[in-house]
């Protein structure tokens, strides 16, 4: 099964991500109907600035256990196995930010919701685009991401990926390898500009 | 191998979950003197405002019982136990022999010591029974006195100001939900309640209940008189264990458990609002009576009584609020009561954004924080004190409005 992956080293804080994810959770599907629809939907992926205003897509994690399942009160959040994804239930939720308390990524936010029982405040995340996985797409942030921040990829063979990467890192011969050289070109300058203003 | 399990509530029902993951045949009995199926306790406010009604209460399905080969004993709390012939028995006489007992008999609202107590009309809150009977008492019902400034007096003015009947709150200290947050924080909650016509009276308590079979007015202790047709009382709760032998079961305000949730007593066990572990943010002996620790509480009880070792890492002080326009999160020590000089401090406060944060660190361990509105990052500061990592930045990048996970992790 594929899942999406985030590589925030490559993030570059575009927002695409979030638009295209807006996008996807609309009524219209599109962003631009999207904008004019009432209630206007929401990113479920939140790219937020670090220390340095280098970019960094967080998005809801699909933990297993899920602290939000086992912290919310009306049972309105469950898992999908098949997808591994951990979704809510727009007509169970209560608003009541039980999940907000547990989320140790704080990934969560509560709007109106295009998706939603009309007028009714509910929490809501990211759902994997299972919607769009069914028609046979892949998640809308994946798919817009320029820079290869996000993929969506088998989870084991990225696994292999990353375990490989670590074990030249530490191998006796290796050079330091950058994995993302542009990127972390971007970033140390991003770092830079922050100091200066800093220290100014 | 026979368990018994003495409650239904939500540390109840995950350890009964957990004991069937394990173990597919042994016998599990539950007992409680409640007969509702399993349902979600904190949701009894949310009955009480009208916001759902009594079918939404469950947490489990109907057949919640069946599906995992309970054997319910409905109706009769437990009254005693005999811990060397291994039962324990309930109010209307019926004995039950374990082999594994569970503990997780919750927790009793505390009395108040007013006279006229036996008055129609004056309420506990804590159960559905006593919810539903506030709802028939809500017709007849234009003035509500609520007795503490805890958080179910404010969950309760709250769901009676929502069914516009006026409200009058007495609260001992100086300034609502005291025992969760300072005094700023405090007084921003009340003047949101206050808005919306909440009355708020300090420093005060009830001496006496009057009527003729049900209540009409209140004395109170600076010696005036208030009509009310409707009390309840919200002066916090205890853990429930009258009927466990002290000299055999080591308790102190609660069931003392070690990290399996294990009793002094082998084969027993407790967890919920009976139980007392470790405070993770006082890191020292606590009972935290909150519905998230009971359902983690019974899940390791389950997993350890069924022969799964699992430790439970400690439990922490929690709460989230959302009332009118205004939300309210808070975990570990935050009330003057619970920190000292050996402290760090740091606040933020928006008053045109309406926004308010106060972090209280121990060295570099966030030790607790209460955040007013804007509070959709607070797992990320509740998951700070609950691993107790130490933070290396600056506390103000936390207290940022713009504040994310990323700027902790360090690249």
């Amino acid at each position: 099964m594929k899942e999406v992956i985030v590589h925030p080293e490559r993030c570059v804080g575009c927002m695409q991500c979030m638009l295209a994810c807006a996008a996807a959770h609309s009524k219209t599907g599109t962003l631009i109907s999207a904008i004019s629809e009432s209630p206007r939907p929401g990113p479920r992926i939140h790219v937020g600035a670090g220390l340095y205003n280098e970019g960094f897509p967080n998005r809801c994690r699909h933990c297993n256990p899920a602290p939000c399942q086992m912290a919310c009160l009306p049972g309105a959040i469950y898992r999908q196995t098949t997808t591994n994804t951990v979704l809510i239930n727009p007509d169970v939720c209560i608003n009541c930010a039980s999940c907000a308390m547990a989320c140790p990524y704080g990934v969560i936010r509560y709007h109106a919701d295009p998706l939603a029982p009309a007028g009714k405040t509910i929490a809501v995340k990211c759902d994997n685009c299972i919607a769009r996985q069914h028609k046979g797409l892949i998640p809308a942030c994946v798919e817009v991401c320029k820079t290869g921040a996000l993929t969506f990829e088998e989870m084991d063979a990225a696994m292999k990926k990353k375990t490989d990467q670590v074990a030249r890192s530490i191998c006796a011969e290796a050079v330091p390898a950058d994995n993302a050289p542009g990127f972390s070109l971007l970033n140390t300058i991003k770092r830079a500009q922050k100091e200066i203003n800093l220290s100014r | 191998m026979h368990y018994v399990i003495i409650g239904n509530g939500v540390a109840g029902v995950t350890a009964a979950e957990a004991i069937r993951q394990i173990d597919a045949r042994g016998q599990i009995t539950m007992i409680s003197d409640e007969t509702h199926p399993p349902y979600c306790r904190p949701m009894i406010s949310n009955l009480l405002e009208g916001a759902v009604d009594v079918s939404r209460l469950p947490i489990r399905g109907p057949d919640f019982y069946d599906r995992l080969s309970i054997t319910p004993a409905l109706g009769s709390r437990v009254t005693s136990m005999d811990i060397n012939a291994d039962t324990v028995t309930t109010q209307n006489g019926r004995t039950f022999p374990y082999d594994r007992l569970l503990i997780a008999a919750g927790a009793d609202p505390r009395p108040v010591d007013a006279q006229g107590m036996d008055l129609d009309g004056i309420f506990f809150m804590r159960n559905i029974a006593q919810v539903q009977d506030m709802i028939a008492a809500l017709a007849d019902t234009r003035h509500a006195l609520v007795l503490g400034g805890g958080l179910v007096g404010f969950k309760a003015a709250y769901s009676l100001l929502k069914r516009n009947i006026a409200v009058t709150m007495l609260i001992r200290s100086g300034y609502p939900l005291s025992m969760q947050v300072d005094e700023t924080a405090g007084e921003m909650i009340q003047q949101v309640l206050c808005d919306h016509g909440l009355t708020v009276r300090t420093g005060i308590s009830a001496t006496a209940f009057e009527g003729n079979g049900r209540v009409q007015s209140a004395h109170l202790s600076d010696g005036s008189q208030i009509p009310c047709e409707m009390a309840i009382i919200g002066k916090g709760v205890f853990p429930a264990h009258g009927f466990v032998p002290a000299d055999r079961i080591d308790t102190d305000a609660g069931i003392l458990v070690d990290d399996h949730m294990a009793t002094s007593a082998p084969g027993i066990y407790a967890a919920g609002d009976v139980a007392e572990h470790i405070d993770i943010a006082r890191q020292k002996r606590w009972v935290n009576a909150i519905w998230p620790e009971a359902a983690a509480q019974g899940r390791v009880a389950g997993f350890n009584m069924a022969g799964q070792a699992l430790a439970y890492r400690g439990s922490l002080s929690r709460n989230v609020m959302r009332m009118f326009d205004t939300d309210v999160m808070t975990a570990g020590r935050v009330s003057p009561r619970d920190t000292d000089e050996t402290c760090r401090f740091f606040s933020a406060h928006d008053p045109r954004r309406g926004t308010y944060r106060r972090l209280v660190f121990e060295d570099q361990i966030l030790a607790g924080f209460v955040m007013i509105n804007q509070i959709e990052q607070g797992g990320v500061l509740t998951s700070l004190i609950q691993s107790r990592t130490p933070v290396k930045i600056s506390a103000q990048h936390l207290l940022d409005p713009g504040f994310n996970v990323s700027r902790l992790i360090g690249r």
